[in-house]
């Protein structure tokens, strides 16, 4: 027995669809909502975090090769007074420089006449950018400033030496594009697939699904190293792959779901309308498949994530110099002894996401079935 | 005599979306030992949650304060652990839906072991003569082979009676029985009663019923408890409160029963529908070694349904009758030659499709039958879609609102969604999808056995108002009786897939020819008690 409301409350009341209820019920779970919040910010930095970010993802830095993640800005001031010396000592002059406000400034004092020739010492340093002589009137004395490249590496650098904020950044936009459009391929091709071969039922059903089970039967690996070896790497290769092989699951679910609905009595209250197959199909049984689908997509956006990784892991993702998650963890892993953070702010990144998408699918179950709590 | 339960303010609420809900506001009820106590009301009410609350089975977000008193213990509050050795043991509970109060999994031996190994620590063989004796006890034949039947080898009425020899497997104080019937067809629904009238003599246990057929509590119980809105609004002996019900929800309740007859159509009314030799066969394809299964579930039946007619198919579930309905309208696969005002029906879905459009369907379950994505006002426009695309939204927009108004409910609930609406409102919005295509011909499956009785009266009310408006023809299924009397100007009785009896509806319930049909109507219509007047205890 359930409680019915008055009817005079209900005509207060206006109209509340089941996925508004579901909303409200998601708004109020927490760990959800974070989720949702999380994984919103991390789809604006995918999107925008590559532009923002002062280095370009495929920028080599050979003289910061490696360096760990700092706040400070590179070079340290260890590093530039001794090579500022070096320089000094090729161009044959002396004095003592002072590192300030991010210049080196030097009192040059000599006998004969400054050679201005000295400076391209400087300008051919990596370290130094726009060094400037100024001479007293007499050529004899004068100041050679060089101003210092403050540079931020706040996730550190690679073994290439190339930004890794900007590498993981890249890789949260590769990562994320591939576990949605995967899924969404996954989603259209699976809902379509299992509400026609349900709805349909019979021997059109029972082809329609030999065909999923010989395709289950297909080794993930072995069907992407074939497309790899046809088709060459390529990041659309990836969004195939893995659709294609996660629509099955979906296929099974909506078909399971589609079943179970054609019996409900307002399926058959519209074929007594008269109304086609794929009004049906379109109208009643597609919508009312939808809670248990959007609950699996949340699920299956890590999913895929997680076999991109896979792919990129075993070499057969996406190539350098673009980058994915899985790509970055990867190398994260060979160098994991002498610069732990090419690991950790990858891994860190993925973690978040994948929480994310979990918590985010839980709430979504729980707001969309409330009975099943 | 001292009441051995006793519940004092008991109140239910429930956390919902839209804030606390009230399910039962305050009541206060007892049950003396022996003793057969009714709680009446419409769905909505409170009377299953009240006695949910007292054996501590309410869902997660309801919470029960108040007081109720087993023999001086408090129950409301009370521990799992203490409630348990209460609950099943000395307070008891029978549900309304046989087919899934049973666990599938296990024999009905070992769930009724379960009590008894619980409550009286009975190991498996000990416990085997004592179940054996319940099983003979509630009347199930052969006990001793069924004990190790699955809950799926026994039907409906066997069952419930098996659920009963659970509540009774430790001598409970108190049965309390949650519309045990109401899933049941009518007859079996007497002989259900009947046991428990028996068993409630030969053990003299006190029952708790709950029900919403008054016809049932007026056969069946000491006292009543008439509940609206989650209140007693009357309380008193039973044939007190039928002689002179006070409140005037009672009165209401009790004048629910619909009234009036339908006069038979003019002689020269032409046929609409015709079926002849209509036949329905659901095979079941054979396994490598076995026979394919063959179920005759219509026939070789034939009807004529003339304009402006009602034709009642009657018959117990199984028997047919929705199958028959849905042949008729070529929904089913079905053999027979089917014409509709001359023109042949055909199972080709393709050239039935612009006939849909005269010859409609409204379903049994108003929950069931209204998809529950759409608003309502686009479940109404559906067949106007179908039938008359040309319409702008606009159109369609002032079509619903007439058709909502049509089947009386105000046209500005057309934007919002079933599940907002109660039992009674959304068979009216499943009749006005039908009504919009302006049909004549409507199989009414049950339309009205998922409701409440003052509802039904309402609904039956509604039907009999479109059909003299429109001249509407209804083919209308059902097993109820009482309704189809008021609605129906002739009858067809059926059994098994063939027609034992037809004739004009006031020739079949004069004079029945068939046992079957007589079976029928006393199940319905008898009014005599189910057990003889004042029971004296008998305690075993």
């Amino acid at each position: 027995m359930t409680v019915t409301p008055d009817p005079a409350e209900v005509v207060a009341v206006s109209g509340r669809s089941l996925w508004q209820d579901a909303w409200i019920r998601l708004r109020r779970n927490r760990a959800a909502v974070a989720s949702a919040v999380v994984l919103i910010l991390l789809g604006l930095v995918g999107l925008f975090g590559p532009m923002l970010s002062p280095h370009d993802h495929a920028r080599v830095y050979p003289q910061f090769v490696r360096v760990p993640a700092s706040l400070e800005a590179y070079p340290r001031a260890d590093v530039v007074l001794p090579s500022f010396e070096r320089e000094m000592s090729r161009a044959r002059i002396e004095g003592e420089p002072v590192l300030e406000d991010g210049s080196v400034t030097l009192a040059l004092q000599q006998d004969e006449p400054i050679d201005e020739r000295i400076l391209r010492y400087f300008q051919r340093s990596d370290l130094f950018i726009n060094p400037r002589l100024d001479l007293a009137p007499d050529g004899l004395s004068g100041t050679l400033t060089a101003e210092v490249g403050q540079l931020h590496f706040y996730f550190g650098t690679d073994a290439l030496g190339r930004d890794l904020m900007s590498r993981v950044f890249i890789g949260v936009r590769i990562s994320l594009a591939i576990g949605l459009l995967a899924s969404f391929m996954a989603l259209v091709i699976g809902v379509s697939y299992g509400a026609i071969s349900g709805y349909l039922g019979g021997r059109v059903d029972n082809v329609m699904m030999r065909v999923v089970d010989i395709l289950y039967s297909l080794p993930f690996i072995f069907f992407v190293i074939l497309l790899v070896v046809f088709f060459g790497r390529n990041l659309v290769i990836i969004f195939i792959a893995i659709g294609a092989t996660e629509w099955l699951d979906m296929a099974r679910i909506v078909r399971g779901q589609t079943l179970s609905l054609k019996r409900q009595e307002f399926v058959q209250a519209a074929e007594a309308l008269g109304a086609t197959k794929a009004g049906i199909l379109r109208r009643h049984i597609i919508p009312n498949t939808l809670g248990p689908v959007v609950v699996f997509v949340t699920l299956l956006v890590p999913k895929a994530i997680l076999l991109e990784s896979l792919l990129s892991f075993l070499g057969l993702g996406v190539q350098e110099p673009l980058t994915s998650l899985g790509l970055l963890i990867s190398e994260g892993a060979n160098n994991m002894r002498g610069a732990p953070w090419l690991l950790f702010f990858p891994a860190l990144t993925l973690t978040a996401i994948l929480f994310a998408l979990n918590f985010l699918g839980d709430g979504l179950r729980d707001s969309l079935d409330p009975k099943d709590r | 005599m001292e009441p051995i339960l006793d519940i004092k303010g008991l109140r239910v609420t429930f956390q919902t979306n839209d804030g606390p809900v009230e399910a039962v506001r305050g009541i206060d009820l007892s049950v003396k030992p022996g003793e057969t106590v009714a709680i009446v009301g419409e769905s909505g009410s409170g009377k299953s949650q009240a006695t949910m609350a007292l054996m501590g089975l309410l869902a997660r977000n309801g919470k029960a304060t108040g007081s109720a008193l087993y023999r001086g213990q408090e129950l409301i509050g009370m521990s799992e652990r203490n409630l348990n050795k209460v609950r099943g043991d000395k307070i008891t509970m029978i549900f309304q839906e046989p087919m899934t109060s049973l666990d599938p999994l296990y024999r009905i031996g070992e769930q009724l072991a379960e009590p008894l190994r619980f409550h009286r620590g009975l190991s498996r063989a000990k416990a085997r003569p004592r179940i054996v004796e319940l099983l003979k006890l509630v009347g199930i034949p052969e006990p001793e082979r069924r004990i190790d039947s699955y809950p799926h080898e026994l039907s409906g009425g066997q069952r419930q009676r098996v659920m009963i020899a659970m509540a009774l497997a430790c001598d409970p104080d108190i049965l309390i029985a949650d519309e045990p019937t109401t899933a049941l067809d009518v007859t079996i629904q007497a002989q259900i009663l009947t046991l428990l009238a028996e068993l409630q003599q030969r053990l003299g246990m006190a029952i708790l019923f709950i029900t919403h057929d008054l016809g049932i509590v007026q056969r069946f119980a000491d006292r009543v408890y008439v509940m609206r809105r989650g209140e007693v609004v009357e309380t008193g002996a039973t044939a007190d409160l039928f002689a002179a019900p006070a409140h005037p929800y009672t009165r209401m309740l009790l004048d629910a029963e619909p009234a009036g007859r339908k006069l038979p159509p003019p002689e020269n009314a032409p046929v609409l529908l015709d079926g002849q030799n209509v036949e329905v066969v659901f095979r079941s394809s054979g396994g490598l070694f076995q026979p394919a299964d063959e179920l005759r579930a219509v026939d070789g039946i034939s009807v004529a349904l003339h304009q402006g007619q009602t034709i009642g198919i009657v018959g117990e579930s199984g028997s047919g009758k929705s199958t028959l309905g849905r042949a008729l309208l070529r929904l089913l696969p079905s053999a027979g030659v089917i014409s509709y005002k001359g023109r042949e029906l055909t199972n080709d879905p393709a050239a039935m499709r612009p006939m849909r459009r005269e010859l409609q369907l409204v379903f049994q379950d108003p929950f069931g039958s209204l998809s529950p994505r759409m608003t309502v006002g686009r479940i109404i426009t559906e067949g106007l879609m179908i039938h008359e695309p040309a319409l702008s939204a606009r159109e369609r927009d002032v079509r619903a609102g007439e058709a909502l108004a049509e089947v009386g409910l105000e046209p500005g609930m057309r934007n919002r969604y079933p599940h907002e609406f109660s039992g009674g409102q959304r068979q009216r919005i499943a009749i006005a999808r039908t009504m919009i295509l302006k049909p004549k011909v409507i199989v009414l499956d049950e339309p009205t056995s998922a409701l409440d009785r003052s509802v039904q009266k309402q609904i039956v009310d509604l039907l009999r108002d479109l059909q003299q408006k429109h001249g509407l023809s209804y083919l209308f299924i059902s097993h109820d009786l009482a309704v189809v009397r008021a609605l129906a100007d002739y009858i067809l009785v059926m059994k098994q897939g063939r027609v034992v009896e037809q004739g004009q509806t006031e020739a079949i319930f004069d004079h029945p020819a068939q046992d079957y049909t007589r079976t029928l109507m006393a199940a319905a219509l008898e009014t005599t008690r189910f057990r003889q007047e004042d029971p004296a205890p008998v305690l075993p």
